[in-house]
Formats: structure tokens, C-alpha cells, sequence
């Protein structure tokens, strides 16, 4: 549970999870619902709510995680339509992008990638203070929703 | 026995002529993650063109010039892409929401997330597939569409009952000989021992999925195939061999046939459901019950 609660944090996230409901396999966490725990067997391949794996030391969350840390004080920047394909494209978030700013906007910091829907698409690490409206890349692409598509092709 | 000739000639013996079809795309809108009407002015802004499906509450006919599988509301699991007629038989359980369904033969999931759906991501969905391909196609469907209530198994169908739980509901969307709708070189592909092999499958999945079903369970068997060994001959059988009986469905279709091929079948299997080839692909589903005692 450990790398899943860090990482809601480092974004400044406030998710309340039954830590009696999640389930770890191998290096795999799911979140249960009631119904869930009492049919959950050994071996089980996925169950319930994807909330993200441990690589190399490293936490990759499910996009349905992020989509639970939108509400609240979350890290979260909004961007424009353009932006947004060009994301869900891998591509980086250049400043002119960005609509709104929500909770931390300091270098380093990470931060939900939302569309004008409010819907996550993503998340990234800020490559520059987003206090100031200078031109160029703002938010480093870590992880998008047109993973599902480059799934498909590997 | 095989080719084209062998094939329409039989169907031409179950009283439809052949006629190439070209299949139009569609979608179904997952309300559990959007608003369905919001979700179709959406597509519409981006150029999709969308005609509702009138046999299906939350189908459309889409038509753009672009992937719609490409859509940033595709990938955030507003809305899946699936056949017209495959949208069918998740909507034939009898409330399903809270309750406990195995989709026996899952992958890639598409019919999963839509029980997902209509549960409103209550209850539990058991799927089983097998084959890790298969398996993380399936999971990776059910995280898009944001499914919270499914548990995955590396399973066949077949062993359903190593999992000792009993079901309400089972969809049995079983592996079959498929069509020509769907494959263009279907005819040249498929044999009449091909055929006979997948029927033989089905039967021991459906002897399984009796197996693990509730007394007053339902199970939704439906295949993608025209062949009647896989179709009304198998629930012929379901009835005689497995204490089931068929059930009356509402859906798009014609009455299965109850005399195939010169062999009379049980006349319960007219409860069944034929879609030949034409607005969609063809397709084949019978709602089955456990018989009681006295019936």
C-alpha cells in the first residue's frame, strides 16, 4: 500500500482507500469492493480497481487511480483541446497550453494533466515554476491515456 | 465439405439467401462513466457522425473519417466500439445489478465492461479467458471502461467449477466458427469438421455453466456463428441433456429454427434467436433457465 499512498501524496492528493480492500499480486495493487473480498480467489489475474504496479522501485499508477486524486487539493493543471490530443499523443504540455493551475505549480512538482471536461488524461512532472507565463515545454509527459492505443501495438 | 457453395446451400435450407454484407461501425456509450447525451455531442464536435441503433438503448451507428477508437472519449472509456448485435445479449439478464455473473469466455472484453455497465459497477462479474494475450487485452479493456467490480481469471471455462461459487447470471459468449460478415475469407477458411469441433466446445462449456448456475439462475448463451451445430442444435441439446429450458427474448432477431436440416428439435429451441448477416453481423442467442421439478 505503501507506493500507492506516496504517490497520492507527492501530488497532494486526499483519496480515502480501505487499505482492508486493496490486494496486492506480485507487483500488481487492485482495489476491492465488498462484494469482491468475499469471492476473491488465489491467482487471480486482475480484480476490482486497477490502482498501478511497482517497477524497478518505481510506482506506475492506472489512469483510474489518477482519475480518483482529480477531486480536492491535487496537483492538476487544465488544458486546451490542442494540448490535449498532443498529450494523449505523448507529447509534452508547453506553457501557452496550460488553462488553469490548481495546488502546487513549482519545478519539479507533478500534476494531473486534466482536459476542459475536468477528466484526467494524465500526469506530469513541471519543468519550470508555472507562476510565470515564459514560452516553452512547462510539464514533462510521465504517463498518458493513449497508452491504452500503444498497448495495443506492442 | 466446405466453400462458399456448401455453406449458402445450408443456409438456403434454414430459409435465407445469401447476400454480402458490409458491416457499419458501432459504438456503445458506457453510462457509468458518461452522460449519454453529452458523450454524443461530444463525438458530433469532432466530426462523428452518429445515428442511434433502434434495437439497442445505448448503441449508435458511427461513421467518421478517422479511427473512433482514436478519441480522447474512447480512450477515457466514455464510449466502447462494438458490434451492433454483440451490444445484445448482456441486456438479456433480468436485473442484473448486485448480483454475482461469470462471463465464461471474457476476452477481450468488451461484453464484460458492458455488464459492468448495466450492473452500474455493482455486484461481481467473474471472467475467465485464457491465454496471457487474451487475459491482458481483457484487463486493459476493463481499466479504460474504469470496471471496478470484475475479478479476472486465467481459466477455460470448461473448469468454471474450481472456483466453487455459484452464479445468477452467466454470459456464455462461446468461442465459434465466427462469420463471413466479419471475415472476409471466411468461406475459404472454415470446414463443416471446424464447425463440428467448436460445437462440441460449446457443449462442454455449457454443461459447465450448468453446473455453476444458481437454481433460479439465468444463463445467455450467444455465438457469433450461422452455423446450427453451434447454434439451435446445441440448445437442443442444453435442454434434453442438461435440465434447461429456453426463454422468451425481446431483442432483434427471428425465431431459431425448430426443424434443421430434416432433424426435428425440441420446440422450446424457437425461443432462440437467429440474426442472419444484413444491419449486423450474424448472430445467434438463447436465454436458458434451470427446469424445475415439475416442468
Amino acid at each position: 500500500m505503501k507506493p500507492v499512498n506516496d504517490f497520492i501524496k507527492r501530488l497532494h492528493a486526499e483519496v480515502e482507500i480501505d487499505e482492508a480492500l486493496i490486494i496486492r499480486s506480485r507487483d500488481r495493487y487492485f482495489l476491492l469492493n465488498d462484494e469482491l473480498k468475499k469471492l476473491i480467489g488465489k491467482d487471480f489475474f486482475h480484480a476490482g480497481t486497477y490502482l498501478g504496479k511497482t517497477k524497478g522501485g518505481r510506482f506506475f499508477p492506472s489512469f483510474t487511480l489518477l482519475a480518483m486524486m482529480i477531486e480536492g487539493k491535487a496537483n492538476k493543471v487544465v488544458v486546451d483541446d490542442r494540448t490535449e490530443w498532443l498529450f494523449v499523443c505523448g507529447r509534452d504540455v508547453f506553457r501557452e497550453g496550460i488553462k488553469k493551475v490548481v495546488g502546487a505549480s513549482g519545478r519539479g512538482e507533478y500534476a494531473l494533466v486534466l482536459n476542459r471536461h475536468g477528466e484526467c488524461i494524465g500526469f506530469g512532472r513541471m519543468l519550470r515554476n508555472l507562476d510565470r507565463e515564459d514560452e516553452g515545454v512547462a510539464i514533462k509527459n510521465v504517463s498518458d491515456i493513449g497508452d491504452f492505443l500503444r498497448r495495443e501495438r506492442r | 465439405m466446405s466453400g462458399q457453395q456448401f455453406f449458402t446451400d445450408r443456409y438456403s435450407q434454414l430459409g435465407w439467401t445469401y447476400e454480402n454484407v458490409k458491416l457499419k461501425q458501432a459504438i456503445r456509450v458506457n453510462a457509468m462513466n458518461a452522460q449519454v447525451a453529452e458523450t454524443v455531442k461530444r463525438l458530433a464536435s469532432r466530426g462523428v457522425g452518429l445515428e442511434k441503433i433502434p434495437f439497442l438503448e445505448r448503441g449508435y451507428w458511427a461513421n467518421a473519417r478517422f479511427s473512433v477508437g482514436a478519441t480522447a472519449e474512447y480512450l477515457l472509456g466514455l464510449y466502447s466500439i462494438q458490434e451492433a448485435a454483440a451490444q445484445i445479449p448482456a441486456t438479456l439478464f433480468t436485473n442484473p445489478k448486485g448480483k454475482t455473473v461469470l462471463d465464461a469466455c471474457a476476452a477481450p472484453g468488451g461484453k464484460t465492461a458492458q455488464l459492468a455497465d448495466l450492473m452500474q459497477n455493482t455486484g461481481a462479474i467473474v471472467a475467465l479467458d485464457v491465454e496471457r494475450r487474451r487475459l491482458t487485452a481483457l484487463a486493459n479493456q476493463l481499466e479504460r471502461c474504469r470496471v471496478k467490480n470484475t475479478i479476472v481469471y486465467d481459466l477455460d471455462a470448461r473448469e468454471a467449477s474450481r472456483l466453487n461459487v455459484k452464479f445468477d447470471g452467466i454470459l456464455l459468449d462461446a468461442p465459434c466458427s465466427g462469420n463471413f460478415a466479419t471475415d472476409r475469407k471466411w468461406f475459404s477458411r472454415r470446414t463443416i469438421k471446424d464447425v463440428e469441433e467448436n460445437a462440441r466446445g460449446q457443449r462442454e462449456i455449457l454443461a459447465e455453466a450448468a453446473e455453476v448456475l444458481k437454481d433460479d439462475g439465468e444463463i445467455v448463451y450467444s455465438t457469433c456463428s450461422l452455423e446450427p451445430e453451434e447454434d439451435e442444435l446445441n440448445i437442443d441439446w442444453a435442454v434434453r441433456s442438461l435440465g434447461l429450458k429456453t426463454e422468451k427474448v425481446n431483442c432483434l432477431g427471428i425465431e431459431a429454427s425448430t426443424n434443421v436440416f430434416g432433424k426435428e428439435l425440441d420446440r422450446s429451441v424457437e425461443n432462440a434467436r437467429r440474426i442472419w448477416p444484413g444491419q449486423t453481423q450474424g448472430f445467434f442467442i438463447c436465454k436458458l433457465t434451470r427446469r424445475s421439478a415439475t416442468t
